[in-house]
């Protein structure tokens, strides 16, 4: 059974329908990439499964259940988690209070001090600037906190949003590293990119949107030899 | 000293209450909410006080019970101005920045025009006579300053806890803390309810101490003075709006020898220190201890 399963998913930006009769299933385990261009809906969409956005029609099934309806909290506490597009850290505060806010819907203190301290074993970088302000850590350097912050709810699904937003070659195939790792740890992810070669070179499953619509669909491996995505997505 | 405290005990326990004032817009701004809703909850806390202190229904309490009335003013005051809040707040607290200002200003008008067409609240000439605490202006410093010490107190634990920092969270980012799993919603209805409380237990202090409440006592221009405290003071921590409240509020007195000259200098030190103070006169402070860390190595830390 899927883990997250879209129906039929229409929202509204504003006046603009953004998404209309969107399908998407992740299965557990799986890193699944949404592709597409500026305004093709792909945050719109993780927006809407964070229930930040309301769904105008369609159904959001997580892990079993109507998620439709919930508020933002009951859905991080049900186990979704999201990295914001442009990393949104908590500029004026420090990195350790960044990761406890991640937390926020816990109670276990003991596995909170256990899961910081694993963040930082995963990002030891994190650790060099705990007490340091969020605002003065390098664009990469934030990127790991909004990825270790999410990790903190200990979600079931993690989704990133734009992980490599101006960020440097170099830190990039940092920051994709570390999202192997979290899957090979058993977070599912779903990832939303620009960079899409890169983000199929480490997803199982691609979706591609353009214009708030499903065109392509199938494994990483294949759509990356797809001359059509290969022509329209990847400058080939 | 005791002729000090005679002639300028009404201004420091001023000093205080006003401090208190500006502390109850503080925590709506935690959270990065601009209310300007406490002159509202000050003026109904002193109506409840000065009801219960003056009408005959209440008499026979007034007669058995002492002066534990005066404690009980408060508490009914608290809770009153508490259940309002939470009224007022969920609906207004839909609004952001200048409407939501709007909004508690608009809150702050009507119940004023209220309170001046009620019979209870004695219309435009109010209520006279509010019985006393104490014999002296200087001894209610013994009701304010207890009370100055436990919101440091609060404020202080407050800033440490997972309610403060889902407030700064909020302050900081409500998109960011909503998708972390933090209602804004809840926690700015808390901090608005934790303002209004304040504002009508210092309300409440305040009828005795004034020994007279009325209409004017929750005004407009009330709103820019405690929002000017907050401002001046700084709002990045407790300590602004206690030093802003503290210092705006004897300011026109100490320049009493100015004669009508004292206005235009009060101006002068609002729009200077706005100005060159941008973080307040809190944020300055900082900003000097980090100064002189930096020059002189006092107090630096090992790293």
């Amino acid at each position: 059974m899927a883990l997250l399963e879209l129906k039929n998913l229409s929202v509204n930006y504003g006046a603009i329908q953004a998404v209309q009769g969107l399908n998407l299933e992740i299965n557990s385990g799986e890193v699944v990439t949404l592709i597409g261009a500026n305004g093709a809906g792909k945050s719109t969409t993780l927006r809407a499964i964070s229930r930040l956005l309301k769904v105008r029609e369609g159904s959001i099934i997580f892990d079993g259940r109507e998620i439709t309806g919930l508020a933002p909290d009951a859905v991080v506490r049900m186990g979704i988690a999201q990295s914001p597009e442009g990393r949104q850290v908590l500029a004026r505060q420090s990195v350790l209070d960044n990761l406890e806010l991640g937390a926020y819907v816990r109670k276990d203190r003991a596995g909170i001090t256990n899961d910081i301290s694993r963040m930082f074993q995963l990002f030891p970088r994190l650790e060099e600037r705990k007490q340091q302000s969020a605002g003065t850590l390098s664009g990469g350097e934030q990127q790991m906190l909004a990825i270790a912050r999410a990790m903190m709810s200990r979600p079931k699904l993690l989704m990133l949003d734009e992980p490599s937003l101006g960020l440097a070659p170099l830190i990039i195939r940092e920051i994709f590293s570390i999202i192997r790792n979290l899957n090979a740890e058993g977070t599912t992810i779903l990832l939303v990119e620009q960079n899409a070669k890169l983000a199929m070179q480490h997803s199982h499953r691609t979706y591609v949107l353009e214009a708030g619509q499903i065109t392509f669909t199938g494994s990483s491996q294949e759509l990356l030899s797809d001359d059509r995505v290969l022509h329209a997505y990847l400058g080939g | 000293m005791t002729d000090f405290l005679q002639n300028n005990g009404f201004l420091l326990v001023t000093m205080v209450q006003q401090a208190l004032l500006a502390m109850s817009l503080y925590y709506p701004l935690m959270c990065g909410q601009l209310s300007l809703a406490s002159p509202g909850f000050y003026a109904l806390g002193g109506y409840v006080a000065a009801i219960i202190g003056t009408i005959e229904y209440f008499a026979p309490w007034r007669d058995s019970l002492g002066w534990v009335i005066f404690p009980l003013e408060w508490l009914a005051a608290g809770i009153i101005s508490g259940f309002l809040a939470v009224l007022v707040g969920i609906p207004a607290l839909r609004l952001r920045g200048i409407y939501l200002a709007l909004a508690t200003i608009a809150f702050v008008e009507i119940l004023r025009v209220v309170c001046l067409n009620l019979e209870i609240t004695g219309g435009a000439i109010g209520i006279f006579g509010v019985p006393q605490l104490f014999e002296s202006r200087w001894s209610y410093i013994w009701t304010f300053g207890p009370l100055l010490m436990l919101m440091l107190f609060f404020s202080y634990r407050l800033d440490r806890s997972r309610v403060g920092r889902a407030f700064k969270a909020i302050r900081e980012d409500e998109l960011a803390a909503d998708a972390m799993g933090i209602n804004p919603t809840r926690y700015k209805v808390l901090a608005f309810v934790i303002g209004a409380v304040l504002a009508g237990v210092v309300g409440a202090m305040s009828a005795p101490f004034l020994n007279t409440w009325n209409a004017r006592q929750g005004t407009f221009d009330a709103s820019i003075a405690y929002l000017a405290y907050v401002l001046i003071g700084g709002s990045r921590s407790m300590w602004g709006p206690l030093l802003g409240g503290m210092m705006l509020s004897a300011l026109p007195e100490i320049l009493r020898p100015l004669k009508d000259s004292r206005l235009i200098i009060n101006g002068f030190v609002l729009v200077f220190a706005s100005i060159y103070m941008p973080k307040g006169i809190a944020g300055a402070v900082g900003n000097l201890k980090n100064f002189t860390t930096r020059i002189l190595g006092i107090g630096r830390s090992e790293k």
